[in-house]
């Protein structure tokens, strides 16, 4: 008996000590927020992202930072998923490292939830306050109520300071100037103590004395009557009034410090007000399109329109917040994220210059390692086969023109 | 010695054995207590419990109080009718406080960064003091259901409000007008938790004009009685010995 309790005791701890030498060794750092787990056909069809731009890659703890730019909302919204009737505007970061200062659509702000239109394009905008210190990949994010949240392109920022620096002021309408991080805590934890200060009391009232063996025993005697006492009952009334008299006092008192008291804030938020986009000038239809795996890229035929006074190119192809782009007609100089932007990665058969009343059917090549990384080439595994994205021409002075494409996808293995 | 023979020799050793057993049993109740209340409430109360932009004057007020009576009536009923011993709501409620104190303190605030104003647990102890007392000196679970039971629903909102009222201060931000509480949960980010999916406001009392908080509170209390009895029964069945086999 002896021996298995040694091997046992011996094993034991070899496994304790694997168990610590395998964390020390290996123990990444979870990053990022799933955003490649999210499937592929919620990221190209549902809320799509663009004209990104983070203000700010180093941000010290107190300062603020914007993300802001547009989002278009996919007109042929995948029937599996919710309608955004009721969305919130998020951000996607781990935790409150930031505060939310401020988020705005169509220059209104959003603290609540709101109601966007199918095939609208809204402007937004976050405001983001640094509170905790380290490197942190921000993300806009749209939650939409049956539909889960829908994240949007991230990229890393970094806050430096301490966190112990942070302060949230607040001026509340009666003209008191709070430290929102703060405040209330130390109310708080005195109203907590106090209960379960008395809780304990009582509870060390019964416990002083023997508790479970004698009780049973009277009480399985038939003698459970005596176990209860005169001087327990006047006790218990004082418990029961004493808690009761606190209560009113607490109530009564507090009323009287905080006169002023609001319900909480609720509601949906109608009417966004969504971009007035041009008339198109540019018509597309999607002749046909294929998702190439061993190549890694997607092949579209498209016939392209030009109805407008001016020529225009094919510059950018942008889906899931993945861009696309033709070097020869548009470069990015926003600074997006690296791993969210193929900067040679739009291939076009002929991409020469539209004239205004001609039509062309071309052969666009859309490949990266991307469609891979960011698990897109997924989307032939979804029960809607259905590819969609946003086209962005460029007409001779620079102007640009965005169009929308939905199409199904067919995945060629060979 | 024989198996017939007992463990102990005096009087004094046999005491001594029983007030160790007391303080294990003690000990063992208190945490399984914790854990399985806890568990519970986390399932039921959720985030009622877990964000002040939740603890509104309606449904935190109605749900918290029904669904937090369950273990109290169980554990009541076991400690009551097994022993005559009246501390079974307030023992639930230390060690589902402590729980709930670990999990915001370590958890919300030390792991995720969640101020521990925004997240504090919902005090349910002037309601399990009240509980405990009347089935004590009522002696009956008829009683301690329409009383106590009354009781615990009616205190809950009094007795947290000390703790609510300084976030239920107006706040004018960006042309909008929000609580202090709202804030918290506009500011502190919860990627997981939209604020549509935020269950306050709603219903259909609109015929009390602000004072909804008393009659959210009575109906609370009235299915709290209603709880009462069905989790009282759990725990009597729970605490017997019919369905062990006998030796």
């Amino acid at each position: 008996m002896k021996l298995i309790k040694d091997k046992v005791a011996k094993l034991s701890f070899v496994a304790l000590l694997v168990t610590v030498t395998a964390a020390m060794f290996y123990a990444p750092t979870a990053s990022a927020h799933g955003e490649k787990s999210q499937a592929a056909f919620m990221r190209m069809r549902t809320i799509h992202w663009f004209d990104l731009n983070w203000s700010k890659d180093t941000v010290p703890v107190n300062d603020t930072m914007t993300i802001s730019g547009k989002f278009h909302v996919f007109a042929g919204w995948p029937e599996t998923v919710d309608k955004p009737e009721i969305s919130f505007l998020n951000i996607g970061i781990p935790g409150p490292v930031f505060i939310r200062q401020g988020s705005w659509i169509g220059g209104q702000l959003v603290p609540r939830s709101v109601s966007l239109e199918l095939g609208e394009t809204y402007e937004f905008k976050v405001l983001l306050k640094a509170r905790r210190p380290g490197d942190w990949h921000v993300h806009t994010m749209m939650n939409v109520k049956g539909g889960g949240p829908i994240i949007g392109p991230g990229k890393w920022v970094t806050v430096t300071g301490t966190m112990g620096s942070f302060v949230n002021p607040v001026t509340t309408l009666l003209g008191d100037t709070i430290n929102l991080e703060t405040y209330n805590l130390s109310n708080t934890y005195f109203w907590h103590a106090f209960w379960y200060a008395l809780g304990l009391a009582w509870l060390g009232y019964w416990a002083r004395k023997p508790i479970f063996v004698p009780r049973h025993i009277a009480v399985e005697a038939g003698k459970a009557d005596s176990l209860i006492t005169a001087t327990d009952k006047k006790v218990a009334m004082g418990f029961a009034i004493g808690t009761i008299a606190v209560v009113a006092f607490g109530m009564s008192s507090t009323n009287a410090a905080y006169p002023v008291t609001t319900p909480l804030q609720a509601g949906l938020l109608r009417g966004m007000k969504p971009i007035e986009m041009p008339a198109k000038t540019v018509n597309v239809k999607v002749e046909d399109a294929t998702y190439r795996v061993p190549g890694r890229a997607m092949q579209m035929t498209l016939t392209i329109t030009n109805n407008g006074d001016s020529s225009v190119r094919l510059g950018e192809f942008n889906t899931a917040g993945v861009r696309f782009l033709d070097p020869k007609v548009h470069v990015d100089e926003t600074g997006y994220p690296d791993d969210l932007l193929a900067e040679e990665g739009l291939t076009v058969s002929d991409n020469s210059p539209i004239a205004p009343g001609t039509s062309r059917t071309v052969q666009v090549t859309a490949s990266d390692a991307a469609w891979e990384v960011y698990r897109l080439a997924d989307l032939i595994y979804d029960p809607d086969s259905r590819f969609a994205g946003l086209l962005f021409f460029f007409d001779e002075a620079g102007n640009r023109q965005m169009i929308m494409v939905d199409a199904p996808l067919i995945p060629s293995f060979i | 010695m024989s198996a017939s023979q007992s463990a102990v020799r005096s009087r004094a050793e046999a005491v001594k054995v029983s007030r160790t057993f007391d303080w294990l049993i003690l000990f063992v109740l208190f945490f399984v207590v914790l854990g399985g209340y806890h568990i519970h409430y986390m399932l039921t109360g959720g985030d009622w419990d877990f964000w002040t932009d939740w603890k509104d004057r309606r449904l935190w007020v109605t749900v918290a109080p029904i669904v937090s009576i369950t273990f109290p009536a169980a554990v009541q009923a076991v400690l009551w009718w097994r022993y005559r011993l009246p501390f079974g709501a307030v023992v639930c409620i230390l060690g589902l406080l402590l729980g709930e104190w670990i999990n915001r303190y370590l958890n919300f605030w030390g792991w995720t960064y969640f101020p521990v104003n925004f997240c504090f647990p919902s005090n349910l102890m002037p309601g399990a003091i009240v509980l405990d007392v009347v089935l004590m000196l009522s002696g009956s679970m008829t009683v301690t259901a329409v009383i106590g039971g009354m009781a615990w629903g009616l205190l809950f909102y009094p007795g947290n409000w000390p703790v609510i009222a300084p976030l239920h201060v107006p706040v004018e931000y960006n042309g909008m007008m929000m609580t202090l509480a709202d804030l918290q949960g506009y500011h502190y980010v919860r990627t997981g938790t939209p604020e549509y999916i935020r269950m306050v406001e709603k219903g259909t009392l609109r015929t009390f004009g602000k004072d909804v908080a008393p009659v959210s509170a009575f109906f609370s209390a009235f299915v709290s009685i209603l709880i009462y009895f069905l989790w009282h029964f759990f725990g009597k069945w729970f605490g017997g010995t019919s369905f062990t086999q006998s030796a």
